[in-house]
């Protein structure tokens, strides 16, 4: 079979996931990134600096797993991501952390009670043009960024003509997130309960602006689907009253404008998100696919929504991490029959973690395949 | 106990529980009875976590209030040296992790629950752990990690603290942990919240 061939084959397998229909085996995704980089054998530094060669090693080790498809693909420098995300410092493995140690996110409060004012009189971009050089080498960005839009359009054709179909490339969020890496997790909570008019007011000045980016960019990249990042905004970890007026009416518009422009939501959902599953049946059944990480109760998520929302992922890092490979068997097989052959793409639960056990992860690809076949 | 601080706390009126503090302290109440309505407070908001009432927002506010609140409380009592403490705990995320945020929550609730913690701060090599525990006698360490790669150093850590003889309880929480991440590394116990990090220690010092 061509590539080609088989790439039409694998997405029209994933298409039917998305409208849970049945399939004759259920998809398998891959998501590194950091993973990508020891399982290639590249330290994680090279992984960092290199966009073109993070792309290679990401393709490498899509095909090695031997999956047709990959949950996001990152195409640019990773640290730029997560700077851009959560407005915060990153300790780049290969600057301030040695070669091969994995990168974090510095919490670390860099915004000010007085930049949600900016926000709301001047703009988001304007503020984070005044911000990002407190966080990251403005050469540093420049550059990062340069890249990505002159190879934007190369990622997911690249993985088509060797079959592999992309789910996602770019990601959207809302401001609650890119707020709460900047003030950082602590002093964002507090300023919730003690000005929610001030970060609401600069909320809503944002949004048109971080949706046009988003859009932009997750067009250029060409996937047909973009994730929406949802990490500090957890059910588990924000009250309810919080979350019903900072956090799901931005989701909804940010869901609402990539449908609009036909790329599919992957609602990227770190954490705990039980509490609020039910508000997902608000959104266009059919449409979406959800990816959590292994936290939220997937089995309330097919009780509420199976039959509206597709789910890619969730075998846990830390089984892929601390787990063995018959733990791996054990917890997919199990997740292959609760969803009973429709609406499951099978995929790590967040990115496979850089220390995952390589036979943990080829474990998890061997029983997709052999519990995910033949149903129909 | 002072019912109206206790209510102003676990409702999380920040103006309030502070006003109340410096009126009851202005009138000439005793700062450790004072303190213990704000701790009950904590108390109360803890079994709303429990009961799924309060999310880690709540928690985070509540002990941004308890700080602001008890502050005039602490140059009181240090003065007239009257805080007594439930027990020393060594505190901090391990190496390799430099997240605090659970760790912050953790050391605020165990601190407004009457224990000494040593906070060690992030990427805390396990030897730094034996260290704490020699210079302050602490019975109790507590290791947080958000990362999967905390795992390793917990369990280095953990090997460290047993090869060195030094008789303490360990426990172990952050994101990925686990019963059988908890039983990888070698702990005495783990927890998935603030909570349970207080339960565990006011069981483990009786």
């Amino acid at each position: 079979m061509s590539s080609e061939a088989l790439y039409q084959e694998r997405h029209e397998r994933i298409q039917k996931t998305i409208r849970l229909e049945p399939v004759g085996r259920i998809p398998i995704a891959y998501l590194g990134p950091a993973f990508t980089a020891r399982y290639t054998g590249m330290p994680l530094a090279e992984y960092c600096e290199d966009a073109e060669a993070a792309l290679a090693a990401t393709l490498a080790a899509t095909k090695r797993l031997d999956v047709g498809a990959i949950n996001s693909l990152v195409v640019g420098r990773m640290p730029l991501i997560l700077i851009t995300s959560w407005l915060s410092h990153v300790k780049i493995p290969g600057q301030e952390l040695p070669s091969d140690e994995i990168w974090q996110v510095e919490e670390k409060e860099v915004m000010t009670v007085e930049d949600y004012d900016f926000i709301t009189e001047n703009g988001w971009q304007p503020f984070l043009d005044k911000h990002f050089p407190k966080v990251a080498d403005p050469a540093y960005l420049q550059e990062s960024i340069a890249w990505v839009m002159a190879n934007a359009g190369r990622g997911v054709p690249l993985f088509r003509e060797n079959g592999i179909v992309t789910i996602s490339s770019g990601a959207l969020t809302i401001p609650f997130e890119h707020m709460c890496g900047g003030r950082s997790m602590t002093s964002f909570f507090v300023d919730l309960y003690r000005m929610p008019d001030r970060v609401q007011a600069a909320m809503d000045r944002a949004m048109p602006e971080i949706l046009a980016a988003g859009i932009a960019l997750a067009k250029a990249l060409g996937a047909g689907g973009a994730w929406v990042g949802g990490w500090r905004a957890a059910s588990g970890l924000v009250a309810p009253k919080l979350w019903n007026r900072f956090v799901w009416p931005y989701y909804l518009q940010i869901i609402d404008a990539l449908l609009t422009e036909d790329i599919t939501p992957v609602l990227h959902f770190d954490q705990d998100w039980t509490r609020d599953l039910v508000r997902l049946q608000e959104l266009p059944a059919k449409k979406c696919i959800l990816n959590p990480d292994g936290m939220t109760d997937i089995r309330k998520f097919k009780e509420l929504l199976g039959d509206r929302i597709a789910m890619l992922g969730d075998v846990p890092a830390s089984l892929l991490s601390a787990g063995t490979p018959d733990d791996v068997v054990a917890y997919v097989r199990d997740l292959v029959n609760l969803f009973g052959g429709r609406g499951l793409i099978l995929c790590s639960g967040c990115g496979i973690p850089v220390n995952a056990k390589p036979e943990n992860v080829e474990a998890m690809v061997a029983a997709g395949k052999e519990f995910g076949k033949a149903r129909v | 106990m002072n019912e109206e601080l206790i209510v102003a706390f676990s409702d999380l009126e920040e103006e309030k529980a502070v006003r109340l503090v410096k009126e009851r302290l202005e009138a000439g109440d005793d700062p450790m009875v004072i303190l213990a309505s704000c701790q009950e407070g904590m108390m109360q908001v803890g079994k709303r976590f429990e009961a799924c009432e309060y999310f880690i927002s709540d928690l985070m506010m509540a002990g941004e209030i308890f700080k602001m609140a008890t502050a005039p409380l602490e140059a009181h009592m240090a003065a007239s040296g009257s805080r007594e403490k439930r027990g020393k705990i060594v505190f901090g995320t391990v190496k390799g992790d430099i997240h605090n945020i659970g760790k912050d929550i953790v050391v605020g609730l165990l601190k407004a629950g009457g224990f000494e913690v040593f906070d060690l701060g992030i990427d805390v090599p396990p030897d730094r752990f034996v260290q704490a525990v020699q210079e302050t006698g602490a019975k109790i360490v507590g290791l947080s990690g958000l990362l999967t790669v905390a795992y390793d150093s917990m369990k280095e850590t953990v090997a460290v603290l047993n090869a060195t003889g030094v008789k303490v309880k360990v426990m172990i929480g952050g994101g990925p942990v686990t019963a059988a991440v908890k039983e990888y590394v070698g702990a005495d116990a783990f927890g998935t919240n603030a909570q349970v990090a207080l339960r565990v220690a006011n069981e483990w010092v009786g």
